[in-house]
């Protein structure tokens, strides 16, 4: 670990003379430099910061194989399911597609909702509400207890070693009585301070940043996102340090100021966050997940009893293009199918359209709440840095839809005008993430 | 004996003057109070809706008009988990796991709409729980208690006429020891309360008093741990900040590294990643739509030598029925095969991480805590189970209706020819074969029983702890 170089509070400077100051901060280098417990708190920042990092990056290499694997897994399957169809009714129903969102490259620094909400998809011509809210969702009990990630340790575990760290400066130096003739040849007592709580803030900010820089080497991340996460993995810290700096200031023992600081923390971290999560979730009501698949379902279901005009009727509302070739003669026609799969997801559309706005309102609210709670806010940023927040996720959401919706696309024309089964033409299958083919 | 609680009464009297002693208890005692009136209502609100929604989907089944007996088949079934009695103390996996799942046939499909999906996100403590709080904040109260026990002897000097009274310095650290036990005591009230409430809502008493006897033993603990600091050090800044990055290793940084230690380990192959290695050994199974798949040849010859005729339609029995039948039985074999090697899986990466509980105390209460509750991975997967027992149930009964009641003859014909289309349905009536489905815990000794390698981790840590405490006291100097 290299010697701080700059203290963030670097307006330190500006209401003392240069000459002196300059050797305030030697004096409290040479201070820090002598105390063990900085050193080994320091260390323990490193080493948990290394950890994190080093789980983060091992996390996303495995999910980045899983991927691979999967890409071709999903195409020797759709391979094998589509060589015996001699239909393209038959070849929409068992041929899947392999759906993802990769992670970016700063997903090793906050895996965030990544663990508990799906990333990965596979979808076929079939209603897409049945399918889309399938989670192939992480472990539950390690989703439950949550992972070692750089964001929880930053945002979290961090305010915690910086209010151990700092709590006693002052009381320590009053129990040892030091601290007056600390205060009388010091000359500027607030420059003193400063320096004291700025080289222990800066070490742990060089001690937590490094693991972070030297991951995000590894991992490629853009140099502009890594000073992103950077800026404000500093502002965080500074924000603590000014904290447990102004409380440790109260002329009281030392218990009571970590106390006081530990009841903050629980304050901002669990307390605020809690409370909010629960006044949210109950302002802002969703459909039950349940009642979206029932609707579908039933509709789909009922559709089979129905006369099947009234769902071709329905389908042609949205699709007016296909109303020449909608008359349907015999008891099972493929397009009927699909159109009825296709009048599911329009039932279940309003239900389903609720519960995603639902979540992007509590997620606004989410965000609001966050500024009162700066753990959590540092925590979301990240995230959203990482593009493991609930937004991307919901983008990712998005694109599965149309997705979808090109899959229709490319079937629809070619059930609707009974164009002859040619097996080549699934080679023009849209392919997820890359741009529309025309029909 | 009574001098034991002269002093443990002594430490009561000090804590009640100390404001922050008082206010650290009653922050922690309105948390407790909080977190269970909105849990307990909440699962109500939830248990309630869940057997709506159940109530519904089985009527709904059993309503639905005359019909092919495979599209009942298709039509399927939603099963929904009643969350358990003490999960209103602690929600534990209902919060991350799917509570609802559909039941089709051929198909295993994934438990949908877990809790915290849609819940807003605000970070990793956001959802408090009753067990969470006494997992994790409850230690910081015994800690601020505890830590100044003998401490404040050294530092008021009256430690050396204590001892040179000849008040051994053991009996010493028992009277403050049972001034803890005292306090273990008092914090562990809101618990029994909620194990009580969940008594009366059916929960089994042995239950109860072993969630109370596991917490109390974990919070005893703590209380050995902040004394053992108080006795050992003897700067009152040391004894806390030592005692206060202990509760941060212990109970924030260890259980989470033992996740991403356990998830580093892999072992944890998704669904999709299942199903589609499933999905090429099912497609040596044949498709059970089609009778004519060759796979299904032999059975067919099978059949037809079994009842001395030449052609299908001879056959008293609806071939494509039996088709049916047989190869949903081969495929769910095959599937649960799967399932089960998924949930052995499953199972094995949770004792991977429950072995942690060794270096970390509070994974172990955790993990005991959800086995007695009955809100653990062993629940979860038990009420899979139960669910693909009903589908494969009712599944089955509709393919033994379709292959007992319809005619072969209409059965082919009955997507081009509407007349034999409506010969092969059948009468509503049939669909009350749908068995209901209520999900129930276990009972309470198999919990408990579950329960104990985890709760028993916690043992070496009192032992060893008393054995300082012992070794302390003897050597106890002012």
């Amino acid at each position: 670990m290299s010697a701080p170089m700059s203290p963030p509070m670097t307006h330190g400077t500006r209401d003392t003379r240069g000459p002196a100051a300059w050797a305030a901060l030697r004096r409290e280098a040479r201070f820090v430099a002598r105390e063990r417990a900085v050193w080994a708190w320091w260390a323990v920042v490193l080493l948990l910061a290394t950890l994190a990092v080093a789980g983060g990056l091992h996390e996303v290499a495995q999910q980045r194989a899983t991927i691979a694997r999967l890409t071709e897994a999903d195409r020797a399957d759709r391979a094998a399911a589509q060589q015996p169809l001699k239909d393209w009714g038959s070849a929409a129903y068992h041929s899947f597609h392999f759906t993802h969102e990769p992670p970016s490259d700063l997903a090793f620094a906050a895996l965030g909702r990544r663990d508990d909400t799906a990333w990965k998809h596979r979808i076929r011509l079939l209603a897409l509400e049945g399918q889309i809210h399938e989670r192939d969702a992480a472990h539950p009990v390690l989703a439950l207890t949550g992972r070692f990630d750089f964001a929880f340790f930053a945002a979290f575990v961090l305010p915690l070693v910086l209010i151990v760290l700092l709590h006693g400066l002052r009381a320590s130096e009053r129990q040892a009585g030091r601290h007056d003739l600390l205060v009388a040849t010091a000359g500027q007592t607030a420059a003193l301070w400063r320096w004291r709580v700025g080289l222990r803030a800066a070490g742990v900010f060089g001690a937590a940043a490094l693991p972070l820089a030297v991951g995000a080497a590894l991992a490629g991340t853009a140099p502009a996102t890594l000073a992103a996460a950077l800026a404000l993995l500093a502002a965080y810290v500074l924000g603590w340090a000014w904290l447990a700096a102004a409380v440790a200031a109260w002329q009281r023992p030392a218990e009571l100021i970590l106390a006081a600081l530990l009841a903050l923390w629980l304050l901002l971290a669990v307390l605020l966050p809690a409370a909010g999560r629960g006044l949210i979730d109950r302002a802002v009501p969703l459909p039950a997940g349940a009642d979206i698949l029932l609707t579908q379902r039933e509709a789909v279901n009922d559709a089979w009893d129905l006369p099947k005009a009234d769902t071709m009727a329905a389908f042609v509302e949205r699709h007016p293009e296909w109303a020449p070739y909608a008359a349907v003669q015999r008891p099972f026609e493929w397009k009927w199918y699909y159109a009825f799969q296709q009048v599911g997801d329009q039932r279940a559309e309003a239900l389903s359209r609720a519960y995603t706005e639902g979540r992007r309102t509590r997620e606004r609210w989410a965000a609001r709440v966050a500024w009162l709670a700066p753990p959590v806010l540092l925590e979301r940023q990240l995230q959203r840095l990482a593009r493991t927040d609930l937004e991307a996720l919901l983008a990712y959401e998005a694109r599965v839809r149309a997705f979808h919706a090109e899959l229709r696309a490319f079937y629809y024309p070619r059930l609707f005008r009974a164009l002859p089964f040619e097996p080549e033409q699934l080679e023009g299958l849209p392919r997820f993430g890359t741009p529309a083919a025309a029909p | 004996m009574k001098r034991l609680f002269t002093i443990a009464a002594a430490e009561w009297r000090c804590w009640q003057r100390s404001r922050l002693a008082v206010g650290a208890a009653a922050l922690l005692a309105a948390l407790l109070l909080a977190t269970t009136v909105l849990t307990t209502l909440r699962l109500q609100a939830e248990a309630a809706e869940r057997a709506h929604h159940q109530h519904q989907a089985e009527a709904a089944f059993r309503a639905q008009p005359d019909r092919h007996p495979h599209r009942m088949v298709h039509y399927g079934h939603y099963v929904f988990r009643a969350p358990a009695p003490l999960a209103l103390f602690d929600p534990g996996l209902d919060a991350v796991t799917g509570q609802s799942l559909f039941l089709e046939g051929h198909r295993q499909n994934t438990a949908l709409f877990a809790g915290t999906a849609a819940s807003a996100d605000l970070g990793a403590f956001s959802s408090l729980s009753p067990a969470w709080v006494y997992q994790v904040l409850a230690p910081l109260l015994l800690v601020l208690l505890g830590h100044g026990a003998l401490l404040r002897e050294r530092e008021a000097g009256t430690l050396a006429p204590l001892l040179a009274q000849g008040l051994g310095g053991g009996t010493l650290l028992a009277g403050k020891a049972l001034a803890l036990v005292a306090v273990v005591g008092v914090l562990l009230l809101p618990l029994a309360g909620a194990a009580g409430l969940a008594v009366v809502q059916g929960e089994s008493p042995v239950a109860g008093a072993s969630l109370v006897l596991l917490y109390g033993a974990y919070l005893l603990l703590w209380a050995a741990l902040a004394l053992a600091a108080s006795a050992l050090w003897r700067r009152r800044g040391a004894v806390l900040a030592a005692l206060a990055s202990l509760w941060i290793v212990l109970t924030l940084v260890l259980p989470a590294l033992a996740v991403s230690a356990t998830a580093a380990g892999g072992g944890g192959a998704g669904k999709i990643e299942t199903d589609l290695a499933m999905l090429t050994e099912l497609r040596r199974l044949g498709d059970g739509h089609n009778a004519n798949d060759p796979a299904f040849a032999q059975l067919r010859a099978k059949l037809l030598a079994q009842h001395g005729v030449q052609r299908v339609e001879d056959l008293p029995l609806n071939l494509r029925g039996v088709v049916a039948e047989y190869s949903e039985r081969k495929l769910t074999a095959t599937l649960n095969a799967w399932a089960q090697r998924q949930q052995a899986g499953e199972q094995r990466l949770a004792t991977r991480l429950a072995a942690h509980g060794w270096v970390t105390p509070v994974l172990a209460l955790a993990g005991a805590s959800r086995a007695v509750a009955g809100t653990d991975l062993h629940h979860h997967h038990r009420f899979l189970q139960e669910a693909e027992a009903l589908r494969y149930a009712f599944v089955q009964g509709l393919n033994r209706v379709h292959a007992q009641q319809l005619a072969y003859a209409d059965d082919i014909r009955r997507s081009s020819d509407p007349e034999a289309e409506r010969r092969t349905r059948v009468a509503a009536s049939t669909w009350q074969l749908l068995d209901r489905f209520r999900f129930v815990p276990d009972a309470a000794p198999a919990r408990v029983a579950r329960a104990a390698p985890q709760g028993l981790m916690l043992l070496p840590w009192l032992a060893g702890l008393l054995l300082v405490l012992a070794v302390l006291g003897r050597r106890l100097q002012p």
